[in-house]
């Protein structure tokens, strides 16, 4: 099997082969990408702010940076996939925090977001962002975040970073027909660009679907019965302690303790906020004095299955 | 290769780190009951609080009272309104608006510094956390023309206290935490039959039933001469500061309800001004309330 690189195609980003294939190019696109930008964006999302003209910027909320709710590397193996199973086994393998948001790895590809059930939470704001990237940030900025709209410079900036990130044809998992098809495309015509095109398209994901699940029917749950303890323990040190482990986004402070482990299990049966079953399946949401909020996690980003293993983990660990 | 290498090598660092973690929550906030506790608002935290003492409960086991001053909640001890804010994780401030038990404060204002050296952590094989606490009362009552009484502040200065605290504290256990708290409190001007710098030595401990409930005790044993230099007895009316309370954890809320023989809010007040006693039935309900809020 040979590789993208043994033909030299590996670098070619995969916006430039789809304009070269027919497609137009994407709304947000970029047309020069500039490091220096990049950097800063990068300030921005790792830390809500940054340094410009020599003084701190105002931070874009004060509540939470991008990176709370959102990893910027890889989360699968294989682009195309959204499987919530794919998703854990690649965190656990990489060790990488398990979030209710889509990662930002290659967000610069994407052409749809705040999809299917997010207009129920977020309603006509998503109207707009569902199809603009920059929509989509200023959305997360202004209200995903509890904070402001951003700055031209700033929306510039992050963009960058993410073209900086887009992707390229060697992250795509290509066979070697296509990767030749590709290092030949100046003499495909055009319904073999159209055929390739599709192909290509078939190796990554334009957008993350999101489905809203109501909390549990008690009658249904499984309580941890039959729940993979592993997995929990990765998920809770994952998803829960990357907010509450040490009260850093939230004023709930978590830990891996009997004591916070019992507050859960006592709960479990119920649809109080303090049911696991609950409080993932709604979060919560800003209020006034209080706009730091917990998000949802979709169907997608976590499954009844990993809830399951959560609660199996609390379990074990509120009777150690 | 090298990603799997790089990604256990990260994997170990943050596993390392996991197990170096400082304790959390020895005590839920930034007060025992009366006194301090270790806790420091975290960076950019601003807190605001309302602490409330009543009248006496059964003053002299008196029943009357139960209906006279329904259980002391007709009275106001004393009440404080806050502003407390973390600069940094270790190191907070706070300004605040006494009533002043009138004994022999009233209408005061506080401040204090308060900075945390030493966090308790197995690892790094600290056994307990360490915070140093500075304040500061000052009253602006108008002075009394009565010169024998201390609220005639002949000087300015003489309306200032001040208090100084080293307080030390080891969680046990997931449950239990143990505090000592070796206090020392000035007042610029007293009575003869009083002393201007008093060492106090507190302890005080939290057990939590709950991720959300604990019960605590909170103990001032102050030390001191008997007599003065002329021979008088000093300071015979005056006890030891013993409180009791429980609280409850909410988001972003910490209430806390006690009982206590001390009347007055501050260090100044409570460690050298407690003159109730518990056996007589000289104690009363209170309570505090805070709310974070994040800048």
């Amino acid at each position: 099997m040979e590789d993208s690189s043994s033909i030299g195609v590996e670098n070619i980003s995969l916006e430039d082969l789809l304009i070269e294939l027919g497609d137009s190019s994407y709304p947000h696109s970029l047309e020069k990408y500039d490091k220096k930008k990049f950097n800063i964006g990068k300030d921005l999302i790792n830390n809500g702010r940054t340094i410009r003209n020599g003084k701190k910027t105002k931070r874009i909320s004060t509540f939470f940076v991008c990176i709370d709710c959102h990893n910027i590397g890889r989360e699968f193996n294989l682009l195309e996939s959204q499987s919530s199973l794919d998703r854990l086994n690649f965190a656990k393998n990489n060790f990488i925090p398990y979030l209710p948001g889509s990662t930002f790895y290659g967000i610069y590809n994407r052409t749809s977001f705040y999809n299917d059930d997010y207009v129920k939470k977020y309603g006509d704001l998503v109207n707009k962002a569902s199809n603009n990237l920059n929509e989509a940030i200023q959305v997360c900025a202004k209200y995903c975040s509890s904070g402001r709209y951003l700055d031209e410079w700033e929306l510039e900036a992050i963009m960058h970073y993410f073209k900086g990130n887009e992707l390229k044809i060697n992250d795509l998992d290509l066979n070697y027909e296509i990767l030749l098809d590709i290092e030949n495309v100046a003499n495909l015509d055009h319904n073999q660009k159209n055929d390739l095109k599709n192909k290509i398209n078939s190796f990554y994901r334009k957008f993350y679907s999101a489905t809203f699940l109501p909390a549990m029917d008690v009658n249904i749950r499984k309580y941890g019965d039959g729940g993979n303890v592993e997995n929990g323990k990765f998920i809770y040190n994952k998803s829960c302690l990357h907010c509450h482990a040490n009260s850093r986004v939230t004023y709930l402070n978590l830990g891996n303790d009997k004591l916070s482990a019992e507050m859960f299990e006592k709960n479990l049966s119920n649809y109080s906020d303090k049911s696991l079953y609950q409080i993932i399946r709604y979060g919560t949401y800003p209020k006034a004095g209080r706009k730091q909020y917990m998000p949802l996690f979709t169907k997608e980003k976590m499954s009844d299955d990993q809830i399951n293993d959560l609660v199996s983990y609390i379990k074990k660990l509120s009777n150690k | 290769m090298i990603r799997k290498i790089t990604i256990t090598f990260i994997s170990v660092l943050l596993f390392i780190n996991i197990k170096a973690q400082d304790i959390q929550e020895t005590f839920s906030g930034t007060r025992i009951l009366n006194g301090h506790s270790i806790e420091t608002l975290k960076k950019n935290m601003l807190q605001f609080r309302v602490e409330h003492r009543f009248g006496d409960m059964l003053s002299g086991w008196n029943p009357s009272n139960i209906i006279q001053n329904w259980l002391g909640f007709d009275q106001a001890s004393d009440i404080r309104f806050a502003f407390e804010y973390g600069i940094t994780d270790k190191l907070m401030i706070g300004l605040g608006r006494i009533k002043g038990t009138g004994r022999p404060y009233r209408s005061v204002v506080d401040g204090f510094v308060k900075y945390r050296f030493i966090t308790q952590n197995k690892s790094a094989k600290k056994p307990v956390s360490m915070t140093l606490i500075s304040s500061s009362t000052l009253t602006y009552a108008s002075a009394s023309s009565d010169e024998t009484q201390i609220q005639s502040f002949p000087e300015f200065a003489h309306r200032i206290a001040y208090s100084t605290q080293l307080n030390m504290a080891r969680k046990f256990g997931e449950r239990f935490s143990l505090a000592l708290m070796p206090t020392y409190v000035h007042r610029n001007y007293v009575l003869p039959t009083d002393v201007n710098g008093l060492f106090a030595l507190g302890t005080a401990f939290n057990l939590k039933v709950s991720k959300t409930v604990g019960i605590i005790l909170e103990y001032y044993h102050t030390f001191h001469n008997k007599i003065n230099s002329s021979g008088d007895i000093i300071r015979d009316k005056n006890y030891n500061s013993l409180s009791a309370g429980f609280e409850f954890v909410t988001n972003g809320h910490l209430f806390q309800i006690v009982l206590t023989n001390s009347k007055g809010l501050s260090e100044t007040q409570f460690i050298p001004g407690t003159y109730s006693n518990w056996l007589n039935g000289e104690f009363r309900l209170g309570f505090s309330i805070t709310r974070n809020f994040k800048l």
